[in-house]
């Protein structure tokens, strides 16, 4: 059975506004498979770049949003990668991460990786249904 | 515990993300309800060898070989419920994009595109987890 999550505000429908071939989120066997999380206005979809900080705080606003929209919170994350343009801002996210995930936090790997659109941070997660 | 590990054969003539059959993993293995694929790469299913190519020409490849490696687990592209694509350059996503969207059917699955340093030559890997 898989159950597509739809975008949880107009502004987080990336196909809408990029083109992006991808649905929000699925919900499969129990799990929640979300798509890359990104800095984006969750009403108008305007890209909000900024510093690794406030991107990130952009984006677990909007990861709040599509899980609770799915009936799952941050609280029922499994499985974290966070994606970062940089090593050196490792200890910046963890800053920002530590505010949101702060009991019971999920498995997590941090990477280095090419993010688009020049964004700083990206979330791509994995939380129980 | 009982649940169901299954590693699934080999494609014919399929190379893997390292352009060739020596790798040591599999391609796909199921686990539970659900169907875990390696990263591929494009490969000639004839030659079994790396085809180095265009960003959308390998990303038809790769797709071609995730829709028959799917097919002999028993599972299709409307049963993947994640994807991740590694791009050599994230200039080149609307490229996979355009591709992509002709082999996934409507709706499409979660998906997280990024840049990274792939395998030398290589310009797209796609991996993925589906409903076994």
């Amino acid at each position: 059975m898989r159950d597509v999550i739809a975008a949880p505000t107009a502004g987080l429908d990336l196909r809408r506004h990029y083109g992006h071939h991808q649905s929000a989120a699925i919900r499969a066997g129990g799990l929640i498979f979300c798509s890359g999380v990104l800095p984006i206005d969750p009403e108008t979809g305007e890209r909000l770049h900024g510093t690794l900080t406030s991107e990130a705080h952009v984006i677990f606003n909007n990861l709040k949003l599509l899980l609770e929209s799915a009936g799952s919170s941050l609280d029922r994350l499994v499985q974290v990668h966070a994606l970062i343009y940089d090593s050196i801002e490792y200890d910046v996210l963890n800053r920002v991460y530590r505010q949101y995930v702060a009991n019971g936090p999920p498995a997590r790997t941090v990477w280095t990786a090419q993010i688009e659109a020049g964004f700083k941070v990206e979330l791509d997660v994995i939380a129980a249904a | 515990m009982g649940l169901i590990r299954e590693v699934i054969p080999r494609l014919e003539g399929a190379a893997d993300a390292k352009g060739g059959s020596s790798r040591p993993g599999a391609m796909a293995v199921r686990g539970g309800d659900f169907l875990f694929v390696s990263g591929l790469t494009a490969a000639d299913p004839q030659a079994g060898e790396s085809t180095a190519g265009t960003t959308a020409g390998e990303t038809r490849q790769v797709l071609i070989t995730l829709e028959r490696l799917l097919g002999a687990a028993g599972s299709s592209l409307d049963k993947v419920v994640k994807v991740n694509v590694l791009l050599d350059s994230m200039l080149e996503a609307p490229n996979m994009n355009e591709v992509y969207a002709r082999f996934f059917p409507d709706p499409p699955p979660a998906r997280t595109v990024c840049g990274a340093r792939l395998p030398p030559g290589v310009k797209v890997m796609i991996e993925c987890t589906a409903l076994a």
